[in-house]
């Protein structure tokens, strides 16, 4: 399957590079407009209570402030990214329900002004019972944050495929282990922000956001405007990771405030409240049942999982289906038990960060394997390559996986990091460990019902030929996904990838794309940028067939040639079209596109991509169901100091199964950047609230602790040369998010191999080694 | 996340600084690097009506070997300034270590000794290798110049005996019998942490005989403290492994952590033993003071 490419698989130059390394490159927050008002949110300063009243009279008298808006300024109509469950206003109404929630607004001629206006608003409250862990919501008579989520309990999923007791019965082994997970942040650097200004009765807003679609048709849904009067506009995003995927209060006020102010309004976040706007990593509780046979084989398996979802629901339905939904993918479970709810609490909303659902249940089950081949006598990779997936394959759940090669992940794998040699070899206080992996690449339908095709593409070629402008309203977060666009449709096209230029983040310019999201721009907007680039090349073929025929260059039954010229004598590679028999016969590309611009305007191609019907009919099934899985294996090592608790990520090693690789810097960028999240989420980070009011503790780089460049370990990112995906374009498959999801795994179970001691509580930090070592020597195992 | 509204002084002399202090009284606060300051004054945890920035005191930006007495550090050296001082890593390698500890890169090209000591949070890292190393501040005011040993400068978290018109010009770390000197900085991640525990040594050490020791510990007291009884347990003994860690039980008897949201005080308690053991195994080991 592998061809030779002029650009695909090549690690060209990011397009984004120069501008964000000279710090040319423009972030939301940079913007600047005539007449500009600046703005921010008023926030709850209680964790549950009823508003009695918002006296914003003090502030309205201070000099320069332009607007003070609350919830009776605003539409009432609920909004949320599950359409089973919009339960957001954008300013409280009647409630607050977290530490942090949102008032209302204010905007005023300059920063200062905002913040001293702030100060100046006097909420009242009826101060409720609030709770901050799922254990005190679930309670008989909790308060109740929600009337229409009954004992706070905001959804239920079981999924039972096959005969787990019956085949837990008949099982040679059988183990139970708890885990816990905590509430993490995507910790990105450009904070929200949202600038907005009016012309007439049309709307634009620029949004640091994920996906200016769903932000579009979100906001015209509550706000009662038409999709065609609301643009949104993105300059460069600095990283979402899943946390600016919900449109965010700044938007819909930054909108609204522009609207009763006639002037430009721009509003932002800074990091603490980046923090409050949340939807970072649900902790999970979670129990894991499985039952093997003496070899190993996994006969079945029982996922208990209860999520603390903080105040409103946001992505956090999906976030649920995906902590279960893709275990059967990675293995083979003929009976498998998915039992999940999740329960709101009085604290800010988690949802989607990178690996989405997947991660913790990741680590729960890849560190209960272990336990349950140790118990066995089975070692890990063996454990893993016994009940690994192969491709063509479908899964219980009735998914269709088509390229899966985790098999060939494992050994790679366990060869590069000298597993046999290392394993249980290396003394108390070193250790090596293994972890699974994986994701979608893409998810299979849209976020809200629509029939809508998920990515469209065009491509229009500049009037002389000297430029290709790649249309997609893809998100580059940082991610470098306008990089990979424009290289696959410059390999479609056969046209220089330097000369190509995107036309993004502009809903009126651009071509629609459901955005950043479940690992999926590479595919969706990849086939619809190629399609448009194949386009481009019939059309230029066509007209240089015409050209070469009318130029008496061929001349017909000439040589190789038994019939007239035809466009499919001809291709186009780097610019250069020829006859593929002789190609010293040739034309340029920008001499034909000039040409077919004379004759009949523009040269457009266009493309579309949606992914049909995919496999999986149960309730639910929506979240997991893809047009293509990636699967990854990573092996980390580990020092641990046995006396302080300490430590230290030495060395890892990455393989992963991505079909054909774009882009290798930016695939092997991705590699290092997911293995720095998953490690710092296993022995770092945590995001921290008062235990009796519900404030947020550490809403700062000082306190919310990422791991710095000292403490990241060399990571060999490894690929399968064989790995190709008949469902992706030029056979590729995702890497975003599914290389995060082994991590915690692999670091726990090296630091179990190195220490002796399962840790079954994220963060695994310094601290609760120490104890864990404390508490076995004073057992005296 | 703004500054508060103030009146800015950048006084080119001492005298002139300290001026302004006592005209203004508690009203004025002193501007070194500004890495504690403007963080707290963003955050709303302080707002001077009046600020007063050493920056143009030139002569508080060297580091000096005063021949046959000490070293003398000024006040306005930044952490990089330590870390990169040639008298430093000839004389006293342990101070330029616990510089290197310290912060990010960044702000240690910004954060000053002076504002470092005069901060007095319980875990800034300089205070306690000073104390272990038996410095002195020389503070100034109005009324004149003082000395007071390092190790008598806090009282409390964020409090100390300088009065409200006094300066720290420098600190001064006197010649000395100590053979070796250690500080051990032990935070939740490698770079940009503070510290749950950071431990400093000194010993006199001959023959593989303790003859001296002072230990001095940061970030579990409500300042930085000396551990007496550790010292005292030291001297005449041998520097084995089987006492070096028996002085490390005794020091963790000698502190008083809080838990906070880094640490529990039981960890940090247990921190000092390891880490008083450590540095002082360092200490003899290494053998430079
Ligand atoms: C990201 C970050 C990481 C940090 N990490 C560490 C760390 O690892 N270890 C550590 O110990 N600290 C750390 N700090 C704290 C800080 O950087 C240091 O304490 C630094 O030494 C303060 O010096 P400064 O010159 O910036 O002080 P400033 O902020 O200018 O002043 C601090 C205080 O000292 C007073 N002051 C300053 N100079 C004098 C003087 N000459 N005489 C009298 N009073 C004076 C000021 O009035 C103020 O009250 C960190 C800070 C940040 C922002």
């Amino acid at each position: 399957m592998k061809q030779d490419y002029s650009y695909v698989g090549k690690s060209v130059d990011r397009n984004d590079s120069y501008g964000k390394t000279t710090g040319h490159a423009q972030y939301t927050a940079d913007l600047k407009f005539p007449g500009m008002l600046y703005g921010k949110l008023i926030r709850s300063t209680i964790a549950h209570g009823r508003i009695k009243s918002i006296d914003t009279s003090e502030a309205e008298k201070l000099n320069g402030v332009k607007a003070i808006i609350t919830a009776k300024d605003v539409p009432s109509m609920k909004w949320g990214l599950s359409p089973a469950r919009f339960d957001e206003n954008i300013f409280c109404i009647d409630k607050v329900r977290y530490h942090g929630d949102k008032i209302g607004a204010v905007c005023a001629v300059d920063e200062e002004t905002v913040y001293k206006a702030l100060k100046l608003i006097k909420v009242e409250y009826e101060e409720l019972p609030a709770v901050f862990t799922w254990q005190d919501a679930a309670k008989e008579g909790a308060p109740q944050i929600f009337e229409e989520y009954p004992g706070n309990l905001n959804t239920e999923i079981h999924h039972h495929f096959g005969d787990v007791d019956a085949a837990l019965k008949d099982a040679y082994y059988v183990r139970t282990d708890k885990f816990q997970g905590q509430r993490t942040y995507h910790a990105f650097i450009e904070n929200h922000a949202s600038a907005a200004y009016w012309d007439g009765d049309r709307a634009f807003l620029y949004s640091s956001c994920q996906s200016v679609h769903y932000v579009q048709y979100h906001l015209c849904r509550v706000l009662g405007m038409k999709m065609g009067n609301l643009t949104v506009r993105q300059t460069n995003v600095g990283a979402g990771f899943g946390g600016k995927l919900d449109p965010t209060g700044l938007d819909f006020a930054a909108v609204i405030l522009s609207k009763i102010t006639g002037q430009p309004v721009k509003m932002w976040y800074d990091h603490a409240e980046t923090f409050l706007n949340g939807r970072g990593r649900h902790p999970m509780t979670m129990e894991l049942t499985t039952g093997v046979d003496k070899n190993g084989k996994i006969l079945a398996h029982k996922f208990d999982c209860v999520l603390e979802g903080g105040a409103y629901t946001g992505l956090g339905i999906a976030s649920s289906y995906y902590a279960g939904s893709l275990l059967g993918v990675l293995y083979l479970i003929d009976n498998y038990k998915f039992d999940c709810r999740r329960y709101v609490t009085n604290l800010p909303p988690c949802g989607a960060q990178r690996g989405h659902g997947q991660p913790q249940p990741r680590f729960a089950f890849e560190h209960h394997i272990d336990l349950v081949g140790e118990a066995i006598g089975v070692d890990p990779i063996d454990m893993r390559l016994i009940n690994a997936r192969k491709g063509n394959s479908i899964t219980t759940a009735g998914y269709e996986v088509k390229s899966y090669n985790l098999v060939g992940a494992n050994k790679m794998a366990r060869d590069a990091s000298g597993w046999t040699e290392k394993r249980g070899k290396m003394g108390v206080g070193r250790g090596i460990g293994v972890g699974n992996g994986g994701f979608v690449t893409g998810a299979g339908f849209c976020q809200y019902r629509t029939d809508y095709p998920h990515s469209v593409g065009m491509v229009k070629i500049f009037d002389d030929g000297t430029r290709a402008y790649v249309y997609s309203n893809a998100v580059d977060i940082g991610q470098g996904s306008d990089t990979v666009l424009m290289q696959m449709a410059a390999e479609a096209m056969g046209y220089p990838y330097e000369r190509c230029q995107m036309v993004t983040g502009d809903t009126d310019l651009s071509t629609l794309d459901f955005g950043a999201y479940a690992s999926r721009q590479t595919l969706m907007a990849g086939w619809a940028v190629k399609r448009a680039g194949a386009e481009v090349k019939k059309k230029v073929l066509a007209k240089a067939c015409e050209m070469l025929k009318a130029s008496g260059r061929i001349k017909e039954g000439f040589g190789y040639l038994d019939g007239p010229l035809t466009p499919e004598d001809l291709d186009c590679v780097e610019g250069i079209v020829f006859v593929k028999q002789e190609p010293a016969v040739k034309l340029t590309f920008e001499e034909v596109a000039r040409k077919y611009f004379v004759d009949h305007g523009v040269l457009l191609g266009r493309g579309w991509y949606h992914p049909g019907k995919l496999g999986g009919n149960h309730k639910g099934a929506a979240v997991g169901t893809s047009p293509a899985y990636s699967s990854a294996t990573q092996v980390a090592e580990v020092q641990v100091d046995m006396e302080t608790g300490q430590i230290e990520c030495v060395d890892t090693w990455d393989v992963h199964d991505s079909g054909t690789i774009i882009n290798p810097k930016l695939f092997h960028g991705q590699v290092h950047g997911a293995f720095y999240m998953g490690v710092g989420e296993t022995i770092w980070e945590e995001v921290k609230f008062d235990k009796k009011t519900g404030k947020l503790l550490n809403g700062n780089f000082a306190e919310y602790r990422l791991p710095t460049a000292l403490d990241m370990p060399p990571v060999e990112s490894l690929t399968l040369d064989d790995s190709y995906e008949p469902n992706g374009p030029y056979g590729l498959k995702e890497v975003g998010e599914g290389a995060t999801t082994p991590t915690m795994g692999a670091v726990a179970n090296a630091i179990y191999d190195a220490m002796g001691v399962s840790m079954t509580e994220l963060p695994i930090t310094y601290e609760k080694v120490w104890r864990a070592l404390r508490d076995k020597k004073a057992s005296g195992k | 996340m703004y500054l508060p509204d103030f009146e800015y002084y950048a006084p080119d002399s001492i005298a002139e600084a300290c001026q302004l202090l006592s005209q203004f009284g508690a009203k004025a606060k002193v501007l070194a690097g500004g890495t504690d300051m403007v963080v707290k004054m963003k955050n709303e945890l302080l707002a001077p009506e009046v600020v007063v920035s050493v920056k143009n005191l030139e002569q508080l930006k060297k580091i000096e070997y005063v021949a046959g007495k000490g070293v003398c550090v000024g006040a306005l050296c930044t952490h990089n300034d330590l870390v990169k001082s040639d008298v430093l890593k000839e004389r006293y390698p342990s101070v330029a270590n616990a510089a290197r500890q310290m912060a990010n890169n960044q702000v240690r090209n910004r954060g000053t000794v002076g504002g470092n000591i005069s901060n007095a949070v319980p875990s800034a890292d300089l205070p306690p290798i000073f104390i272990a190393l038996n410095a002195t501040a020389k503070l100034v005011g109005t009324k004149g110049e003082r000395t007071v040993a390092m190790e008598d400068l806090f009282t409390g978290p964020g409090k100390t005996v300088m009065a409200q018109d006094e300066l720290i010009a420098e600190v001064f770390i006197p010649d000395q019998k100590m053979t070796g000197s250690n500080y051990i900085k032990f935070g939740l991640r490698k770079s940009g942490a503070l510290a749950v525990v950071g431990v400093a040594v000194a010993v006199q050490v001959e023959n593989g005989v303790i003859k001296d020791a002072r230990v001095a510990l940061g970030a579990v007291a409500a300042t930085p403290v000396r551990a007496k009884k550790t010292e005292e347990f030291l001297k005449g003994k041998n520097a084995t492994d089987d006492v070096l860690a028996e002085a490390g039980v005794i020091a963790s008897g000698e502190c008083k952590p809080i838990s906070d949201i880094r640490a529990s005080a039981e960890y940090r308690t247990d921190l000092v033993r390891i880490f008083t053991k450590r540095a002082l195994r360092k200490a003899v080991d290494e053998g430079h003071v």
